[in-house]
Parts: structure tokens; sequence; C-alpha cells
């Protein structure tokens, strides 16, 4: 009978010890150390292309495109032999038929 | 300043908001840490976490609470958040070690060291048990009592952190009680 009584005082004990837990003071660094976490956060994702916005990044892709679609139709609308002679004369392969000497 | 104004710096994200709402904000929000981790360098960890995430998400802050009530939310799920990752390897160990023949207290569980620096050397053991009765509660209960019978806060504090009315929180106060008394009984009656 004594041993269940002192069983729950300690009970009652252990359960109102939480309200005895006097205030704790946070470390003197604490404040210090956060703002830095949060501003160096803030700088480097400012840093990292933060300019680069998902408007731009829409336009790029549509530049893009639209220059390789054209360049791609100029290159198919030029013929092969259109294409050798214009590299050739480019490159100084091709000799024009006028500086023959047998055609003068 | 008005709370308004001062949301609009914090939503700003000027350098002297914060310095302020860490001023204002720093000691209670690491109060209620460790009343929930009972251990300084995890508490300050979870403290640093959550003015993070005030920083992240105060653009979504629709001014439905008070700031500080807004805060002690984020306070509170932050601290269940690493109670709960702790908890998941030895979640039943307690629960076990109470049914178990040999009963052993498990003291590796959810705060790697009893570290707090409001408690007085004579009471660490029985706070110690507390905690780890509490860790043995139910989540809702859990938070009820932590924030009502360690970290002070009164009944209507609780009632708005925890978005639930004046009844339901003297109801979860009641049963987290009596489950403490419960599990304290067994853990006394074992030990002896």
């Amino acid at each position: 009978m004594e041993t269940n009584r002192k069983r729950h005082d300690e009970t009652e004990a252990t359960i109102n010890s939480g309200s005895l837990i006097k205030d704790s003071e946070v470390s003197p660094f604490f404040k210090d150390r956060t703002m830095q976490l949060l501003f160096t956060k803030q700088d480097v994702g400012k840093l990292s292309l933060s300019w680069f916005s998902p408007k731009f990044q829409l336009a790029t892709l549509f530049c893009f495109l639209a220059l390789n679609i054209y360049t791609f139709t100029q290159v198919n609308t030029m013929s092969y032999t259109e294409g050798v002679s214009e590299f050739a004369e480019i490159h100084g392969l091709s000799t024009p038929e006028d500086n023959s000497l047998f055609n003068q | 300043m008005i709370e308004t104004e001062f949301i609009e710096q914090l939503k700003n994200q000027t350098r002297e908001a914060y310095s302020k709402l860490l001023d204002d904000f720093q000691q209670k929000v690491f109060a209620t840490c460790i009343s929930f981790v009972p251990n300084r360098e995890d508490a300050e960890d979870i403290a640093q976490d959550v003015f993070v995430e005030v920083f992240k998400s105060i653009k979504k802050f629709k001014g439905d609470s008070s700031l500080s009530t807004w805060m002690y939310r984020i306070t509170t799920n932050k601290c269940l958040e690493f109670i709960r990752k702790r908890n998941t390897k030895k979640r039943f160990a307690f629960l076990q070690s109470l049914t178990g023949p040999d009963f052993e207290i498990d003291k590796t569980n959810f705060f790697t060291e009893m570290n707090h620096p409001g408690v007085i050397l004579e009471n660490k053991e029985q706070n110690e048990t507390l905690f780890l009765a509490i860790n043995n509660l139910p989540e809702a209960q859990r938070v009820a009592f932590t924030l009502n019978k360690v970290d002070g806060k009164s009944y209507q504090e609780v009632s708005d952190i925890m978005e639930k009315s004046l009844s339901s929180v003297e109801s979860l106060l009641f049963r987290a009680k009596k489950n403490l008394q419960k599990t304290l009984e067994n853990y006394y009656k074992n030990d002896r």
C-alpha cells in the first residue's frame, strides 16, 4: 500500500518536474550565426544567374530554335552542285575558265 | 512599428527587419525548441532552421494569425520533424523496454544527451525520465503537454498554436497526463 502511494507520489513529482525547469538563455552568437546563414544563402542565390528568369529562358529558347530552323531551311534550298562550287570558290580550289592560256 | 509594416519589411528581406526579428524572437523560439528537445546544440540547430523557414516562407504568410503564433507553429513543426527523424530507428524502444522482462529505459532516444541549461542537477534524472515518457505520447498530446507544462504557454496560446479549441486543448492535456501517469507508474514499478 505504502509502496503504491510512494510510486504515485514519485509519478506526480516527475510529471510536475517540467514546470521546475528554469528559463535558459540562447547562445550569444546565435543571432550572428543565423544572420550570416540567412544572408549568405540569399547572396549565393543572387549570384547564380538570378537575372535569368523563366521569361528570358523562354526567349533564348525561341531565338535558338528560330536560328536553327532558318539555317536548316537555307541549307536545304541550296543545291548540291551550287554548294560545292561555292565552297570551291571560297577556298580557291576552282580555276575560272578565263584564266587559262588556251582560252586566250 | 505596426505589425503589418514589419511583416512587409520581412517580405522585402531586409537585414534590419531580420535583425529585429531575431532580437524579438530568438529567445522565445529557442525556449520552445529546448522544451521539446532537451539538448542545447540540437535546440539551437532547430531554432536556426525556424528562422531560415520564416525567411523562405514569409511571403506565404497571410496574416490570419499573429506573427508570433505563426512562428510558434513553425517551431513546433520543426521540433516534431526533428523528433520524428530521431525516433525512426527506435520508435518503440521505450514501449518495448516497458513491457520487457528486464526493464531498462532507453536513454538514447530522441536527444543525443540531456543537456538542458535550465535543469537543476537534483532534478536532472526526474526531468530526463519525464522527457522520455513524453516521447511516448501521441503527437497532439505531446505538443499540448510540452507547450503548456514545459514551455509554460497559456491554454489560449496553445489553442492558437495548435489551431484547436480551448476544450480540445484541455482534453488533450487531461489525456496526456493520464497516459504519462500510466507510463511512469509502470516505469517506477519495474525500476524497483
